[in-house]
Formats: C-alpha cells, structure tokens, sequence
C-alpha cells in the first residue's frame, strides 16, 4: 500500500493524532558524495586554511577546507560545484579563496543535517565506495511527521505506536520490530541481580547485560536520524537507549556495570531527606514519595526521570547494564513536577510505558548495542516483578448507540475494537474487551465507545439537535452590562480590555497597599504580582500606550472584576472610564481638549440609560484625583469618581 | 396747462418712470422710483391735479391718457418687484449656501471591543436556541478547575495548563480558572437536569505574551446535559452554531481529540468561510479552520455533581472567543485585543452597539 507523507498526515490526523508539521528536514541536499582524500596541504595564504586534494571516482579536485580533521585516505563528504546543501538557496559555485581555486566544498556534519557538530569535517565509514550519493549512503531523504499528542495516548510517542494507529486505520496486520539478539553463554542472571522493594511503583523491571562494548560514535545513519528527531547523538550506548526509545515507546537507561555495587539492582523508595546528584551534576533532596533505582549500597539514578551521576555509561565503559522498567506514572508525574526535571523518560512514564514491552525493547536495545559496539550480549534478562494483568472493560452496543447516535451492532462494536488490537469476548447483552498495556487510557465503557467511532470515523456522525425544552435566558446582571456598555458607547468613549493583573505602583497610585491586593503565587512578572483592585491603573496604561503612539486623544471605558481580600477573595464588578487628550480634532468644531466636564457627562449618559436621577456631586475624593478638578458622584451613596488628571 | 403740453408730459413721465424702474436693483430703489414717478410730486400726479382746470373735451383725453401711463407704470412697477424680490430672494439663498460635497457632521460615538461584539453574537445564538447564560467567579478552586473535571491531582494535563495560582493563606486551593469549563460543574450543581448553559467568560494561563499567547483571554462554554443527549446532537448544534455565525453554507466536521471532561472527545473544524473551503491563509491552505474543542460530558464529571451518567447524557464544547474574533476580523496578534489602543478600538465602532 503507498501512501505519500501528506495523505498520511491527513490519515492520523482524522484519527487523533494530529500531524502539526510535515518536515522535511534534508530538504535540497543533492550532488554530495564521497569522495577519498589523497593530500591535504598547507593553504599558503593562511595559517587556518588548508587545500585538500580528494577524488570522488573521476580524478583528483582540489578544495579549500577551513578545518583539517581529515587525512589521506580518508573518505569524506564532498560538494562539487553545483551540489546543493539543506536550507541554501543557491548551488555551490566554484570559488576562489585566498588566491586558491576551491572546486566546491567538504562538509560537516551539521552543513548535512547528520547532526549538530560542526567541529570539523564528517569522517565517512571507510566502506563507502567514492561517488557514491552522500544523502542515500546515510539516509538523508526521510520526512518527519510532527505530531500533537494528547496526554491520553501515550502509545503513539513512538514511531512503531504511529505505525500500529496507521494499520489500525487501514485494516492492515502490524508486527512490531522484532529483536533477535545473539546471546553468548553467560547467563545475565549471574552476572547481576534485580529485586524490586515497591512492586506498585514499579511493577516490572527488565535488565539486560552487554560486556565487551566498545563505546564510540554509532552510524551516521542513526546518528542522522536521531537529529531529525530532535536528540542530540551521544555515543553507541546511548543513542541506542535513546534510538529504541523513540522506535518502541520505551525508556531504557545504561548503567556501566563496574560502578553498580554487587553488581544488583534494588528499586525502593527514597528516603526522606535522601540525596543524589543527578547526571545534570545537582543535588537533589527527595522525599520518600521519590522512586530510586540503586545498586547495593547507594542510590544510582531517580526511577523514570534521571539517571545518577557515576554510575552513567562513559568513553572507558566496556560493560554494560540495561534497564528496561515500568513504573506507576502518577508517581513519576509527581517527582518530575517537584523537581522541575522533565526529560524524555519523565515525559513518557508519567503518561504510562507498556508494561508488556519492558522485555522487548530492552532485546532492542541490547541486539543494537552489540550491532553498534560489538560486545556479547548475555543469555536472558534479569527481572523481577511482572506486566501486570490486561484490563477487562465492558462495553454495550446499545448504550454506544445512544450514546453516539450511530447505529451499532454486537458485530460493528467488536470489529471496530479488534481492529485497535483489542480482544473481545461477547457475554449477555455485553462486550467485554482485554485492554493491551499499551493502551492505558481505555478504562471505562465511555473510553470503549469513543474507539469505536474513531475506527469507524467521527464522518460518520450525523447531525441532529437535542429538544431543548426552554426558553433561553440572559440573567440581569449581564442585561444590566449590556445596558452600560452601550450607554458608553453612545458618550463616545471606546471600550477596552486590561489584563486582571496589578504591580506595587498600580497599589500605591490608588493610595493602597499590598494587604489590599491578593497575591499570585507565580506571577508572570513582578508588575503583574497582584490581581487588580481597580480599573484606572489598566485605563492610564492604556491611555500611556496611546500617547506613545503618537495618537492624539483617546476615551476608553472598561467593565470588568476587581479582586479584594475577602471570604476568602471578594470579585467586584466594575465599570470606570478615562478620557485624554485631543476631543475633537478642530473640523467642524474648534479643537479642544477633554476635562472633567466630558467625564461628567459620560456620567450623566450612563445615569440616564440606567433610569438614576438622584445624582449629586461630593468633594474631590482625593489620590489619585486632581484635586481640584475631581469630585465624587454620589447616588444615595458613593458610586463613582470623576476626575482630570493632569498628566497620565 | 396745455392738454399737448400735459400729454407730452405723460409720455416723458412714461419714458422715465419706466426707465427708473428698470434702472433700480433693489426693492429700495424701485420705491424711491415709485415715489419719484407716480408720486405726489411727480410730474404725473401735476398732470393729474391740472385734469380740472382743461376743457372737458382735453381733460377726456388727457385723463384717459393719464389713467393709461399710470396703468402701464403700475405693471411694469409690479413686474420689476416681482423681479427685484426674485433676486434679493436669491441672493440671500447664495449667501446661504453650504457646500454639500464636505465631508457629513456626524454623532461620534465609541464602540465595543470586539470580544464584546463576538461574545453577545455566540450568545445570542444560543440563547435563540434555549440555552441560558450562566457566569461565575475568576478566581476558582481545584476542585472546579480540575479534579471535578476528572483531572484529579498528577494529572498530566495538569502540567499541560499552565495554571496561575493565588497565594492567599489559609487557602491553597485558589486559583485563576484556566477554562469556562469549571462553570459546567457550577452549573450543573445549581439545579437538577436538562440542563442547556453557555458560559462566556474571562480565563488565565500563566503564558508570556506574543502573538498568539495571552495571559488573559477569553472563551465561551457550552453544556447540556438531558436524557438522551448524543454525539450527533453535539454536532448538529455545533453545525446550526457554525452557520448562524459563518454562513449558511458552512459545513462543520469533527477530529477525534483528547479533554479529560469529555469522552468521546473531539476537535471541530468549520468550512474556512473566506476562500469556502478552496484554501487560502486564513486556514493556511487546508480549506478548514480550527475551532473548538467538545465532546460528551464525561461520566465521572456527571458523578461529581451527583447526576446518574446511566440515565443522563450530556455534551460539552469549549471556544476561545479570541480565536473565534481574530478569524472573523482577521486579526494577526492577540496583544491587539488588550492594549487599549483606539485606532484598532475605532474599527469596531457601530458593530454590535
């Protein structure tokens, strides 16, 4: 079945998992291959340059190299003029540079999208045949599908996840990856020990061990498709935790197995006031809410979001341990937030790892270890602990029609849930459907019938409209608003809208202090450390803005809530205007500018579109008012302040 | 006098009053004229008293001839004053003048925001369609902001919103609502089912500014809970919502989506009412335009507020009124909507007022 980047991204998209960007992040490399350097020699018009004579199958060209990584028999990447890089525009040209003719250019790793190094020149493995295209020698035409999603699958935070959606949706068989891994004859069970201390923080964990591993740099090919996906390529070891993580969903973490004491694994809860530092080189003080992986002595990485520092895979590792574990994702959830520590793991074991892919993924990651760094991997897993057993959920094929206002039958119910992998039994009058560890969101029958119309189409919901049995209704106070706002209006002013935040000189401005105010907790900025307790401070910013702008004159009003210490916060709605500057712009009338008279009168509209006609003036009502050129309004009581600033 | 004399004399009067008279270009003018030609010292009114000292035969034709001239006088005296008041009429109209190509004087009134103006038209269709309109407080607390919602404590979607909190001692529990959808629970809390709200209303994310980022911003909730609410009754309202606003011929269709309040859950998109589905920037070439996410009222949300999710349904869908706003006006920076500045203000006036 063919299926281009574009209609698949559709495809997920209708299915949930929706496809944000289609990137294509090699875009434009073309004409790059590899080419075998002959003579690299020194540039004679600068000490930093040098000219490499190299050959890409039809005789020896010279370019002019900013680096000198590279040495005779190397094989390298090579752009000829007329070869085309990732995000330029224009081809290569021939050049000349510092009195040298360059006929194109050699590449490093980051000029190809292999990965960010820019150090020096990319050194190709040597079993690449000169002339051979650079961009399919390493891969470099693959499009990435970005994808949004929710917190609820996290089975498709994986590219064999996205694979078995897109089968689903397409009624086709998936597999997923297999991993024949070569064991040697050492048996892993005697060569480490795991035991789990809390079987409900972590229910599963799945060690692997690999000796004789040459840690060093893993195939370009992975290296470049790591990058594409965002990681930064590390070392065989882990780009390949890294690498089955993103193919299978499941976060794995390497331990050099000569710094685990015993060497064994023990998972337990911290202790309260525990300390490890992290491989981010902090220390961290945890709570015994804290999950820790250790060995027999002391703490080596906190479970699920970060390793420990020591214990990690290094240049002079030659063996290693491999975790592969499930752990409880609200607990990860927790000590991720409490920390501040969000890493790939953390992001993926607080929304939920299959439990049942532990032992997979960890084959995986073994089988590419030994690919990628030679080593033996030893016979079987250490474990302890177990995937735990598959929900049972129920489902009834005449409450989803209800529901959905689909048609359903037995048979609609079920072939709809077989094709998400789910098995279905039939009892009376109900379906009842094992849930897969990977999919941790299905727990109730409404989660089972949103499934079925998903395989079936959210298309296929029809369109009708419930019997509402009422009159629909507008309460008084947002009449009462209506009424005002539109009394506003006909005195001219325009109306705004301020943020509901406050600073220390919006509280002194009104004369009042920070026991006035309520207090945010974590505030975008310290001028917005308060929720308002006035709208004039957002009508002056307002205003201030206007006037920055070169406008000449402006009359805003604003309704809105106000927030005041009270049982235990009070929200007070209000209206408040001010007017500044130019009121009329001198055709037809003379020009003039607004005073306290065009607040009055605002008043005075909004008095009357109210029915208020006991109305009278007080005295000036003091901070922040003119003081004389401002008085209270008063009906029965205080209801507003009427005032002219002198300067905003 | 000698009748040959007095009837030259009438012709000479003739000849010169009706000289006068044409010669005068004001009503004033044409009275002294008057005065002078036919008055009591005019050389007419002398012929006139002289009538009786003439021989009865003269003073026949004389008179005759003297009632003649001062007939002919007395026309051209009253046509000459119908022209003079013609123009003195016209002239004070040309003094009058105003030129009418200016510019018209208007009333200058303000106007709504344009979030006001947006919200009252979401919420007249609904109200049109029997929902009421319910509101409540900004400042709300966990259990209507998120564990009600079926988003209880180590939730990731918790972490997803960045929530603003208060710090008020004695009440950890107080928070800015991050959606309309705490009013669902409110709403329901307040009285038994059917129930049919729409809730619109100011909400808080604790996101710095940028174009398409507000610490602040807006939504408008919808909730009905009956016996028999389906998910097609979610669409078909959200079709009758998406034509009354974009047009009739707008089409509406859903992606399957993710609110923890909500199951199923779903995205809508409506038909991009510019280029009518064929693509262009407003929906960024696909012919459909994001709008809101809904879904059926989740059973554990119904539990909450003690309705039986067996015997109830209900639906729910949630809209940001910015973004409704920006794409019916084609606003490109959501920092537009709260500077206050009036040049952007001033587009709106006489909208919605």
């Amino acid at each position: 079945m063919e299926l281009g980047p574009d209609a698949l991204a559709e495809l997920l998209t209708s299915k949930g998992a929706k496809v944000e960007a289609v990137e294509r992040p090699w875009e434009g490399l073309r004409g790059v291959v590899v080419a075998r350097v002959l003579e690299v020699r020194d540039h004679p018009g600068s000490d930093r340059l040098c000219v490499a004579s190299v050959d890409a199958g039809r005789g020896p060209v010279e370019v002019v190299v900013g680096v000198r990584n590279m040495g005779p028999g190397d094989l390298v990447p090579y752009a000829p003029p007329g070869a085309r890089l990732p995000g330029q525009a224009e081809p290569l040209g021939r050049r000349e540079i510092r009195g040298v003719a360059s006929e194109g250019m050699l590449c490093s790793p980051r000029e190809l999208g292999v990965s960010q190094d820019h150090s020096g020149i990319l050194v190709l493995p040597p079993d690449a045949p000169p002339g051979t295209d650079v961009a399919s020698l390493l891969g470099l035409d693959d499009v990435v599908l970005d994808l949004e999603v929710k917190s609820n699958r996290p089975d498709l935070l994986s590219v064999a996840g996205v694979a078995r959606e897109v089968a689903a949706a397409l009624a086709l068989p998936f597999r997923t990856p297999g991993a024949v891994v070569p064991e040697g004859e050492e048996r892993a069970a005697d060569a480490a020990t795991v035991e789990i201390l809390d079987l409900e923080r972590c229910p599963r964990y799945v060690a692997r061990v690999i000796k004789g591993v040459q840690v060093g740099p893993s195939p370009l090919r992975v290296q470049a498709r790591l990058t594409a996906l965002g990681q930064r390529p590390i070392s065989n070891v882990v780009d390949a935790t890294n690498y089955v993580m993103l193919e299978l969903g499941q976060p794995l973490h390497a331990f050099d197995l000569a710094q685990l004491k015993g060497p064994g694994i023990v998972v337990r809860r911290a202790a309260a006031g525990e300390r490890l530092v992290t491989l981010d080189d902090v220390e961290r003080e945890l709570t015994d809410d804290d999950l820790l992986i250790c060995d027999l002595e002391r703490p080596v990485a906190l479970a699920g979001v970060i390793g420990g520092k020591g214990s990690e895979v290094s240049e002079a590792t030659r063996d290693v341990l491999l975790e592969s574990a499930a752990f409880e994702r609200r607990g990860i959830a927790r000590t991720s937030r409490r920390l501040g520590v969000a890493t790939e793991a953390s992001y993926r074991f607080s929304r939920g790892v299959d439990p049942e892919g532990c032992g997979r993924a960890a084959d995986r990651a073994a089988g590419l270890i030994a690919a990628w760094g030679g080593g033996t991997v030893l016979a079987g897993w250490v474990e302890a602990g177990a995937a735990p057993p598959r929900r049972r959920v129920r489902i009834r094929p005449a409450r989803a029609q209800a529901v959905l206002g689909v048609p359903q039958t037995p048979t609609s119910v079920r072939e709809a849930l077989e094709r998400i992998w789910l098995r279905v039994d039939e009892t009376e009058g109900a379906l009842v459907a094992e849930v897969p560890g990977f999919r941790p969101d299905l727990e109730l029958e409404e989660d089972l019938i949103e499934e079925v119309i998903r395989v079936q189409g959210y298309d296929r919901v029809g369109e009708t409209l419930p019997a509402v049995r009422q009159a629909g209704g507008i309460p008084p106070e947002r009449r009462l608003r209506d009424r005002i706002r539109r009394a506003m209006v006909r005195a001219g002013l325009f109306e705004t809208q301020a943020y509901s935040f406050a600073g220390p000189h919006d509280l002194a401005l009104l004369g009042q202090g920070e026991a006035d105010a309520i207090r945010i907790a974590n505030p975008l900025s310290a001028d917005q450390r308060f929720l308002r307790t006035s709208l004039l401070p957002g009508l002056l910013a307002a205003l201030r803005t206007n006037r920055a702008r070169q406008v000449r004159g402006a009359a805003l009003f604003e309704v809105g809530r106000t927030f005041h210490p009270g049982e235990p916060v009070r929200e007070i709605e209000r209206v408040a205007l001010a007017l500044w500057g130019e009121a009329s712009r001198g055709f037809p009338e003379p020009p003039r500018s607004f005073d306290v008279l065009d607040a009055k009168g605002a008043l005075e509209v909004l008095f009357e579109a109210l029915g208020i006609d006991d109305h009278s003036l007080g005295d000036p009502p003091g901070v922040p008012f003119h003081p004389t050129r401002s008085a209270v309004v008063l009906v029965g009581g205080e209801v507003g302040r009427a005032s002219c600033r002198e300067r905003v | 006098m000698d009748p040959r004399e007095a009837l030259r004399t009438l012709d000479e009067a003739l000849a010169r009053g009706l000289e006068a008279f044409a010669r005068a270009t004001t009503l004033e003018e044409l009275e002294a004229a008057q005065v002078e030609v036919l008055g009591r010292r005019s050389p007419w009114a002398g012929v006139q008293r002289s009538l009786g000292a003439l021989p009865a035969e003269d003073r026949r034709v004389v008179g005759r001839r003297a009632n003649q001239v001062k007939e002919e006088l007395e026309a051209a005296l009253v046509a000459r004053r119908a022209e003079l008041e013609r123009a003195a009429e016209a002239a004070l109209l040309e003094r009058d003048r105003i030129d009418v190509t200016l510019p018209g004087r208007r009333p200058r009134p303000g106007g709504l925001h344009p979030l006001t103006i947006v919200e009252q038209e979401i919420v007249d269709v609904f109200t049109r369609m029997g929902y009421r309109v319910v509101e409540g407080p900004l400042v709300e607390t966990d259990w209507y902001n998120f564990t009600a919602l079926n988003i209880p404590p180590d939730h990731p979607a918790r972490t997803e919103k960045d929530t603003i909190f208060l710090d008020v001692p004695g009440h950890p529990e107080l928070l800015l609502r991050t959606e309309t959808s705490a009013m669902q629970i409110r709403a329901m809390e307040r009285q038994p089912p059917p129930v049919y709200v729409i809730a619109p209303g100011r909400v808080f994310r604790q996101d710095t500014p940028d174009a398409t980022h507000s610490p602040v911003f807006h939504q408008v909730e919808g909730l009905a809970v009956d016996e028999g609410i389906s998910f097609s009754d979610l669409k078909g309202t959200l079709l009758a919502f998406a034509k009354a606003l974009f047009g009739e011929e707008t089409r509406v269709r859903m992606n399957p989506d993710y609110f923890p309040f909500v199951e199923p859950g779903a995205e809508l998109e409506v038909s991009c009412f510019l280029c009518r589905g064929a693509g262009c920037r407003t929906c960024k070439g696909t012919g459909w335009i994001e709008m809101l996410g809904c879904g059926m009222v989740h059973p554990n949300v119904l539990r909450n507020v003690g309705y039986d999710p067996e015997r109830y349904t209900g639906f729910a869908f949630g809209m940001g009124l910015e973004r409704v706003t920006m794409v019916r006006y084609g606003i490109p920076d959501l920092r537009l909507f709260y500077e206050g500045d009036v040049r952007f203000l001033e587009r709106f006036t006489g909208v919605g007022a």
